[in-house]
């Protein structure tokens, strides 16, 4: 009977945990969309494909932490909509991004939302808006 | 004579003017809500018997379930089991092993394919619409040649549908035929092959369409799940892109991305 009352609350708090996940940005709570960082490095890849345009590079968060990051981004249909295309990012490419990091603490974040914003060495930027 | 062509002149001025500015009379009474418009000049009137176009859904920009927790009914036994089993990619149920079918390139299905944040087009034939969507490059059937819904259809994943205008600016679209393969949305939620699925496109305006969607799956859910009324807007200019889910692209990303983010923490 208890097990089954525990079972019942840990469900319902999953539901509500998921409920409060749906509005989120990709549906994902596994990014923290509530605290975005800024991470700034060097570019060392850049993948255009689906399902999701990714970008890898060397970086620092703002408390001087360095990391491998991956980062993923919309698919290149609606990148493409919002004027990027398969050359916005090289390699080298000495980059500051805006993204929601992972909630476990990884060096993975995701920059496709209504946030998300790549700012060059030069000053020119590459912004997302999904609308 | 040229008090008769005048009058004429001023009459048909007149019928233009007002035609350019009236609302899509049969479509307004239907409405609940007025759709909102942020433009400041008035938009050009709905056609009629025409949803042709690159169409997008304005909504969060990002994968959204069928309709908010709060608005699903409750699962049957049946339904619930299915549900629990599910190892969803995202959302706060996700795990590294995740069983969600688009991990793997199993088409999103309909009506899954829906409530992604790309657009699809309509293309209108005779005796047929036909709907293409970005999201995997997949496209669908509407019939409207007047034929019913077949009583025993195979299962397939986007369904067989027909269609049939309500007034001249409704699409109303039934479908059955559904295998059980496909999720309502990343969380898991289940539907049987038993599923049938009501939609209905109402143009408004040139630009827009309200659409709202009705599943009925008894073996799964024990009262019909109604969404929420979503607005589409017309993109003139839009073209479909090639949204393929190719399983190697598929699967490196899994592994770069997905499962690092979805790993329980080691500490």
């Amino acid at each position: 009977m208890k097990l089954k009352v525990a079972k019942s609350f840990t469900f319902v708090m999953s539901l509500l945990a998921v409920c409060g996940s749906l509005s989120a940005h990709h549906g994902n709570s596994a990014y923290d969309e509530k605290h975005p960082i800024t991470i700034m490095g060097t570019v060392t890849e850049f993948v255009w494909s689906n399902p999701h345009c990714q970008i890898y590079l060397d970086g620092k968060d703002d408390k001087g932490n360095v990391a491998k990051w991956a980062v993923e981004s919309q698919s290149p249909g609606i990148l493409h909509r919002n004027g990027w295309n398969k050359d916005s990012i090289m390699p080298g490419d000495q980059i500051s991004i805006t993204l929601a990091p992972a909630r476990n603490g990884a060096p993975v974040g995701f920059s496709g939302g209504n946030d998300g914003k790549i700012v060059f060495a030069d000053g020119h930027v590459l912004k997302m808006n999904l609308r | 004579m040229r008090n008769r062509l005048a009058y004429a002149t001023v009459l048909l001025a007149a019928i233009m003017i007002f035609m350019a500015f009236s609302p899509a009379r049969a479509g307004q009474s239907e409405l609940t809500t007025k759709p909102q418009t942020t433009t400041k000049a008035p938009v050009a009137p709905a056609l009629k018997r025409d949803v042709s176009g690159v169409w997008q859904y304005r909504g969060s920009g990002s994968a959204e379930p069928i309709a908010p927790e709060k608005d699903m009914p409750p699962m049957t036994h049946w339904g619930q089991a299915r549900f629990d089993a599910e190892r969803p990619g995202y959302g706060s149920r996700a795990v590294p092993d995740g069983n969600d079918p688009i991990l793997q390139c199993d088409p999103a299905g309909f009506p899954r394919v829906m409530f992604l944040p790309t657009p699809f087009e309509f293309v209108q034939a005779p005796g047929r619409v036909l709907q293409f969507f970005e999201r995997e490059h997949e496209w669908r059937p509407i019939w409207t040649d007047g034929r019913t819904l077949p009583k025993d259809a195979d299962p397939t994943w986007y369904g067989y549908a027909v269609g049939h205008w309500e007034g001249d600016y409704t699409l109303v679209i039934e479908s059955t035929g559904f295998n059980d393969k496909t999720w309502l949305g990343s969380a898991g939620y289940p539907h049987s092959d038993e599923m049938r699925v009501t939609e209905r496109y109402q143009r408004v305006d040139h630009d827009t369409i309200l659409y709202n969607i009705t599943v009925d799956d008894p073996k799964a859910y024990t009262k019909p799940i109604v969404a929420p009324q979503r607005i589409m807007k017309l993109k003139p200019k839009g073209e479909i892109e090639e949204l393929v889910c190719v399983w190697s692209e598929e699967n490196a990303f899994t592994k770069r991305i997905r499962e690092p983010a979805a790993a329980h923490p080691g500490k």
